[in-house]
């Protein structure tokens, strides 16, 4: 062996010692050596020195929870950037933008890139629950890694909000006052709340200080504490589950492949083509932005931001309480204890959990496709129940009465359903949880593309359009 | 098909390569383009404040200012090198902080004034780069044109009885300093414009004639009114102060306002054409030649003798006793002062006798209204009301 270095030239030698600097044990190039090189490595060793070969199908978990994670660290690096040409002050925040536009160099592809993955982020982390919800991973030992993934997709959703207000313009300005004048409807805590947050009676420089300070700091600390979190809670739960197909038992020792190269190369070529994808899209696509924002003029109609939409659609058919507080609230807290109800892992790995699960899943997203629009256009136009019932408080008309009615549909549903398939538990949670969110999709899509000036109901191709002043 | 296979197998690198080529070839052809582009958008941006700005513009500053920067009286012209080639800084403290011992206010609402600073950059933008002509269509098109200062020429044998009232030669006095310096703002016979308030009003004949000489002399702080002291004598104040106290003496007529005639731009002359055909052409006919329900527009007769001024009170207050009705409730004035513009735009052509529409059936106007049963046609009504209709 040292005969065989020496006569190394000396260029080899020195690109040897960086390695060395990287890899400070040699390692034999088997895949025993493999494996303890992944040991031996803080960031490799977020993985196993193994991983099952099945897991490594692409079409299993799509990448999603990578895919975030990247756009975790994608964000970072942009983000950083961008606060070096900008300042959270509503005289000039705008300014900062529109200078960042026409006089940075690459200012607007970096300010393009954090934007469209911020966005990205709020779809794969969404797609990410539904795909651990849909292989059923997320029953004990993972319960505890299902309540961080809720609690983090919460403060994805809280970066987009405070960053949204960001730029200053029209857009970020009424967005903002849209969405915060929904918490105000909290009974008791809710005006507080909202004066927290905004720092005063109006979204000004106090909101925008103050959503700056969430945005670059207590969000991504809080961020980065729980993503290790998670991390290290999916090895300690014995890694993902392993995927299997319909009717196949559980196999008790899975091939496994060594993790170098098998998974870090997949992860390598995974990550860069996203950021390719991201870059392109990015220097073709710019992110919006408005009119710098001026309290004096509201647009027809003010938006929240797209996300948020869905819950602004709820508020519209039903008492802010319902609407803004209870309905959205206990999907939460329901979310949060859904693997400790639906809790037999007999399914483990299965999309859908059966052949029969694929079905219902199916008959759920079709039947809220038809029933939550034709809910959505009978509340718009035919129920009336505050007029029918003039004396009652709007609170009954138009939040207990709607909602034990749609709770009635829905219990009917699911009985019917109940009868045709004779479902089990697990099933029926599968059927609600996919109906609901299939809900909120059509309710989010009605509140984009359908809601017009004044919030009213129009078809998209025939949106009339109020220009300002 | 080992070189295939040898693909299969190390399809994760291959990916990972063509990712790498694909970026770094985006890298540097986007920083090739990126000088074109901050170019683009910055005239974009300056392109879209600047259009901004020409309505702030015609709202706040044209008044003054004039329609395209010319400047009126004694406010300086903005057009000119001198304004171009200022440097932003200066003109920004200007608009905002306003120019002491002028009529120039603070604009900035730091400073109480009605422009936020962003506001106030897009006039800075606007006035460094020239852009004056485009200025006079929006002013035009807003209807926003300032009244052009005028010197009115006061009706001799008024004055002259006036100067036989025992306080004549004050007051005959007063009523040149007025019609030389004041009338502008204040409007004919001290009646008030849309920019000053009305002095020939029993209100302010009340106050002492100690406050309206101070008024006069140090000006309204926050208003247009500028102090004279610089310009006026004590003796010019003296007798404007006698004439605000006593014009309930001057006959109405004695400070005529002059012929201001109005601006037209394509865009008016669009609208003009649009509103005559809706409100107009009924009882005036297409051409404006007149039916048997209104006078003739289109002839010499009437262009001639008619101002543009003149024209656009008959159709804001209408004519009492027809049925020609006050158009200032319906139209807005510059609406009304486009169709002025549009009837203006006839005289040219206008034939010295006008031909009324009548009966034709094809035109707007005239044809409308023919039916059997019309009086107009000398048919007296339908059957049962003529005479010799056989009703018994």
């Amino acid at each position: 062996m040292e005969q065989e270095q020496s006569q190394q030239t000396p260029l080899v030698d020195f690109g040897n010692r960086i390695k060395q600097a990287f890899f400070p044990t040699q390692e034999a190039d088997d895949d025993r050596g493999r494996m303890r090189t992944v040991l031996n490595s803080l960031i490799l060793h977020l993985h196993p020195t193994k991983v099952v070969k099945r897991s490594l199908s692409l079409t299993y978990t799509w990448g999603l929870g990578g895919l975030s994670a990247l756009l975790v660290v994608i964000l970072a690096f942009t983000g950083i950037l961008l606060t070096k040409y900008y300042t959270p002050s509503p005289d000039q925040a705008y300014y900062d933008i529109i200078n960042l536009q026409s006089n940075v160099v690459f200012g607007e592809l970096i300010r393009n890139v954090h934007h469209w993955s911020a966005n990205l982020m709020i779809i794969t982390t969404v797609l990410h629950l539904l795909r651990v919800f849909f292989t059923g991973a997320y029953r004990l030992p993972r319960a505890f890694n299902w309540v961080l993934g809720i609690i983090m997709l919460v403060l994805v959703l809280g970066a987009n909000f405070t960053g949204y207000l960001l730029p200053w313009d029209q857009l970020a300005f009424w967005a903002i006052t849209v969405a915060t004048s929904v918490v105000s409807y909290i009974p008791i805590i809710g005006p507080e709340m909202s004066r927290m947050l905004l720092g005063g009676p109006e979204v000004g420089t106090a909101t925008l200080l103050n959503f700056y300070s969430l945005h670059i700091g207590v969000i991504p600390i809080a961020m980065v504490i729980l993503m290790s979190f998670h991390f290290w809670r999916v090895r300690k739960d014995g890694g993902i589950t392993v995927a299997r197909k319909v009717n196949e038992d559980i196999v008790e020792k899975p091939e496994k492949l060594t993790t170098l190269p098998n998974l870090v190369n997949k992860e390598v070529a995974f990550g860069l083509v996203w950021i390719a994808i991201l870059l392109a899209f990015s220097m073709l696509v710019p992110a919006p932005l408005e009119e710098i924002a001026n309290p004096m003029i509201s647009p027809n109609p003010a938006k929240a931001a797209w996300y948020f939409l869905g819950l602004q659609e709820l508020i519209l058919h039903f008492h802010p309480i319902f609407g803004a507080v209870l309905i959205p609230g206990t999907a939460l807290v329901l979310l949060v204890f859904l693997p400790f109800y639906d809790f037999s892992t007999q399914n483990e790995g299965i999309y859908f959990r059966s052949k029969r699960g694929r079905w219902l899943t199916g008959i759920a997203v079709l039947s809220s496709l038809i029933l939550t629009p034709l809910w959505i256009v009978l509340d718009e136009y035919f129920l009336n129940w505050s007029n029918w019932l003039p004396d009652w408080p709007s609170i009954i008309t138009t939040g207990v009465i709607p909602v034990a009615f749609i709770l009635l549909g829905i219990v009917t549903l699911s009985e019917v359903i109940h009868w045709i398939f004779e479902i089990n538990t697990e099933e029926r949670v599968m059927f609600l949880v996919t109906f609901f969110f299939t809900a909120l999709i059509v309710l989010t899509l009605t509140g984009i593309f359908f809601r017009g000036p004044g919030m009213a109901l129009y078809l998209p191709w025939n949106m009339p359009v109020v220009t300002g002043h | 098909m080992k070189f295939f296979s040898y693909l299969k197998q190390h399809k994760s690198k291959l990916i990972s390569l063509i990712a790498v080529i694909y970026i770094m070839a985006l890298l540097p052809l986007y920083a090739w383009k990126e000088p074109v582009r901050m170019e683009k958008v910055e005239l974009e941006l300056l392109t879209e404040n600047i259009d901004s700005a020409m309505t702030l513009y015609a709202e706040n500053c044209a008044l003054c200012h004039g329609l395209a920067g010319e400047g009126i009286g004694p406010n300086p012209p903005l057009n000119n090198p001198g304004i171009t080639q200022m440097d932003y800084d200066t003109l920004f403290k200007i608009i905002s902080f306003g120019r002491y011992n002028t009529t120039m206010p603070a604009w900035g609402q730091a400073d109480g004034g009605p422009l936020t600073e962003y506001e106030i950059s897009q006039l800075v933008a606007l006035m460094q780069n020239d852009w004056w002509t485009y200025v006079q269509t929006r002013v035009i098109n807003l209807g926003l044109q300032p009244l052009i200062p005028f010197e009115s020429e006061p009706d001799p044998e008024l004055l002259a009885s006036v100067a036989a009232l025992p306080n004549g030669s004050v007051l005959a006095a007063g009523i040149t300093t007025y019609a030389a310096q004041c009338v502008s703002c204040h409007g004919a016979d001290g009646l008030g414009t849309n920019i000053a308030s009305a002095l020939n009003d029993p209100a302010l004949r009340e106050q002492p004639q100690e406050e309206i000489e101070n008024t006069i002399l140090n000006g309204v702080s926050g208003t247009l009114m500028a102090g004279w002291k610089s310009i006026l004598t004590s003796d010019e104040v003296m007798s404007l102060s006698t004439l605000i106290k006593e014009w309930d003496t001057i006959p109405s007529g004695t400070i005529p306002a002059p012929e201001t005639p109005i601006h037209v731009t394509a865009e008016s002359l669009q609208l003009g054409e649009t509103l005559y055909a809706e409100n107009c052409s009924f009882c005036h006919a297409a051409e404006g030649q007149g039916t048997p329900r209104a006078p003739s527009l289109n002839v010499k007769g009437f262009l001639e003798d008619t101002n543009d001024m003149a024209m656009q009170q008959i159709i804001s207050l209408g004519v009492p006793d027809t049925s020609m009705l006050a158009w200032e409730t319906r139209l807005s004035e510059a609406e009304i002062q486009a169709i002025v513009g549009f009837i203006r735009a006839w005289e040219p052509t206008a034939p010295e006798v006008a031909v009324p529409a009548r009966g034709s059936g094809n035109s707007a106007g005239g044809g409308r209204w023919q039916n059997p049963g019309s009086t107009t046609d000398g048919s007296k009504g339908p059957p049962w009301m003529r005479d010799g209709y056989p009703s018994n």
